[in-house]
């Protein structure tokens, strides 16, 4: 554990550093270090923080949501069928290792204007609903959506497989009904993994870049697209900014894996 | 393998820079030993070519340059560098994703002080040429010099200075380019002659036009074209950025905006994502700083055959440059390749839109007659027209300092309207 752990923690503390030092002006590009707020100040006396923030946590939300629920729903279809199971079951890990960024690319020809769908259904030009860079961005939520809940559901089945059989079997022998022992037999078992990975689909999206940036918006930025403009920014100046949004996104992050772990203690599966 | 290559050079003029400070030391006896060791370097002109030629005969030279064009990666691998090599320089293109970062690579080797730089040559203008400037990172007084430069126009105001920044041989000039308007005239009937007419058509037609959000390189370049329009023309533009004057572009762009595509809500996030919806038919309008990318996407058929540039009657030009860093390793064979970039055979050679499509910097009337015979050749097609015709009234870029403030202000006024 300790070979892959130790460079993992080093990289990341070394950046975690560096990206709070660089938003407190301790290492500027041009002029003296001098410890100052001004770079907070400054992202916070625009509305693009607030609107990023709230974007960001907007999207993390509806994507996990439905994550978590058509993961769950895959991992139950799996679970109860035969055939169709297993045929799920393998889309489902096939689809884990995808990039998302292919994946938002797919997602992008498949649901532009002039995409596939628009093509399939023969839509009128100006006719098909703004999905893609849409007010709504449906194409965006899709995309974490779909990869995401392929990651639900692996981790619940492997949740399920140690016991839910023969407790499910016992429930239904003592006459429970299919909608009985769903809520009483799988979906308790079922939590714990539930509510992990929605911790960690909620933390990735909160950080990810690539998907919102080929399928969002131009306004309002996510955190991280509006973190990156602001560092490619031709003006020197402006990246202590970048690093203080930067910072705001990983504690964003970071308290969603805190609720989780909480979440997780209550459920009695951290100890 | 590359790093094994270009390791022996580096750890040689490192010793060689160690040698000649110690032999400072010895005889100057704690003499300012940097700027005995600078100025030398710095009064070189008029240069012995001779010499230079001679010194560069051997040496590597780290052509750091935009990567994302597969043309023009091509034509350095393919017909830059063998000529190179006939000169004795093994060239070796660095592909990077934006100008900046060959920039910060040298300023940040500057900053370490190191003499020994990564960075030979760099292909650059505009922003970056100043920012370079302003750190001192480009050694000067050298490109007058080359030999091919006698085919340059001196007068040319395109090379004289580089979005507003003098280029006092800073930089050798290597391509022009011309911002370009281009519509599908089967779907255009009546194409609009400026850019005024052409916002009112957006007007008329809502949704069917719309132009990259800034920062992106051309929907900066739309701005900036868009400006002089409202403006009236690049006398009325001042060289520092001066918001009143930027003010009724402002308002204009806001007017247009909810007849744009999506409402003027969203823009396409780059040039890629706005050729994908006119190749889609989702707009009828696209805009390129690259006229010869037109053809090239209408002969593979992403582009619609009935492409056609908009003649707008004086559009944005601007030239880009090689720069040699001060702290260039390979300076000598740095500057034999700017030369022979610039040398008739090589312009003309890039100048085929078969091959990259990049306009000649050089001076028709100063080329030997063979050349320029062979220039007047590329006569355009029915998409783009003839570098000839596309930069007449071609009006010179804005000066660097309005670039970010311009893409700013846009974000605040337009964007968040």
């Amino acid at each position: 554990m300790l070979p892959a752990l130790l460079p993992t923690v080093a990289v990341l503390a070394v950046g975690l550093v560096a990206a709070a030092a660089q938003s407190l002006g301790l290492l500027p590009l041009v002029g003296e270090p001098r410890l100052t707020l001004d770079a907070y100040r400054a992202v916070l006396d625009g509305p693009s923080l607030r609107e990023g923030l709230v974007l960001s946590v907007a999207l993390a939300a509806a994507s996990t949501a439905v994550a978590v629920c058509v993961g769950f729903a895959v991992a139950v279809l799996v679970r109860r069928t035969r055939l169709g199971g297993r045929l799920v079951s393998v889309l489902a890990a096939a689809t884990v290792p995808v990039p998302h960024l292919v994946g938002a690319a797919a997602i992008g020809l498949l649901l532009a204007d002039s995409g596939l769908v628009a093509r399939l259904v023969g839509a009128e030009p100006g006719s098909f609903p703004a999905l893609v860079a849409g007010p709504w961005w449906v194409a965006v939520v899709a995309e974490y959506a779909w990869k995401e809940s392929a990651f639900v559901a692996v981790v619940v089945l492997g949740a399920l497989a140690a016991h839910e059989t023969s407790l499910d079997e016992a429930a239904a022998t003592l006459g429970a009904r299919p909608a009985q022992r769903l809520r009483r037999v799988t979906l308790p078992l079922a939590a714990p993994a539930l509510v992990a990975t929605g911790g960690i689909t909620f933390a990735y999206v909160v950080g990810s870049y690539e998907v919102a940036w080929l399928l969002g918006r131009t306004v309002p930025e996510p955190l991280p697209v509006l973190a990156y403009r602001l560092f490619t920014d031709i003006d020197l100046a402006t990246r202590p900014e970048a690093m203080a949004v930067a910072v705001v996104t990983v504690t964003t992050a970071s308290v969603a894996v805190a609720v989780t772990a909480l979440a997780l203690r209550r459920l009695g599966a951290l100890r | 393998m590359t790093s094994r290559l270009q390791k022996r050079p580096r750890r040689a003029a490192r010793a060689a820079a160690a040698l000649a400070a110690a032999g400072l030391m010895l005889g100057a006896c704690g003499a300012p030993a940097g700027d005995a060791a600078a100025d030398p370097e710095a009064q070189s002109e008029p240069m012995d070519w001779d010499a230079v030629t001679a010194e560069a005969r051997g040496q590597q030279v780290s052509l750091w340059m935009y990567g994302g064009d597969d043309r023009g990666n091509a034509y350095v691998d393919e017909v830059l560098a063998p000529a190179a090599q006939e000169l004795g320089v093994d060239l070796r293109r660095v592909p990077v994703v934006d100008t900046a970062d060959a920039l910060n690579r040298v300023l940040t080797e500057q900053q370490a002080g190191r003499d020994d730089g990564s960075v030979d040559l760099v292909w650059v203008n505009g922003e970056n040429f100043r920012s370079g400037r302003q750190a001192d990172a480009w050694e000067c007084g050298w490109a007058g010099s080359l030999p091919n430069s006698r085919f340059v126009d001196p007068e040319d105001p395109l090379l004289a200075e580089d979005f507003g920044t003098p280029v006092e041989g800073c930089e050798a000039p290597w391509h022009k380019a011309q911002f370009v308007l281009a519509y599908d005239s089967a779907r255009v009937q009546d194409p609009p002659g400026d850019l005024d007419s052409l916002l009112a058509w957006a007007q008329e037609h809502p949704g069917r036009f719309t132009y990259p959000a800034p920062p992106d390189f051309t929907g900066s370049a739309f701005l900036r074209q868009a400006l002089y329009d409202v403006a009236g023309g690049p006398s009325q533009v001042p060289a520092d950025f001066d918001a009143d004057v930027a003010a009724p572009l402002w308002q204009r762009l806001a007017d247009v905006a909810p007849s744009l595509w999506r409402e003027g809500g969203t823009y396409p996030r780059d040039l890629a994502q706005l050729e994908e919806l006119y190749a889609g038919g989702q707009v009828d309008f696209t805009m390129t700083y690259g006229p010869s990318t037109l053809e090239d996407l209408v002969a593979d058929g992403t582009f619609p055959a009935t492409t056609r540039v908009l003649p707008l009657g004086g559009s944005l030009g601007n030239a880009s440059f090689l720069a040699v860093p001060a702290n260039a390793t390979h300076a000598a064979g740095a500057k034999v390749v700017a030369d022979l970039a610039l040398s008739p055979e090589q312009q003309l050679a890039k100048a085929d839109p078969q091959v990259w499509g990049q306009y000649t910097v050089l001076d028709p009337s100063a080329l030997p007659p063979e050349a320029a015979e062979q220039l007047s050749r590329f006569t355009g097609s029915d998409v783009v027209p003839p570098f000839s015709e596309l930069s007449r009234g071609a009006l010179p870029e804005l000066p660097a300092g309005w670039v970010a403030p311009l893409e700013d202000a846009w974000r605040d006024q337009v964007l968040r309207r």
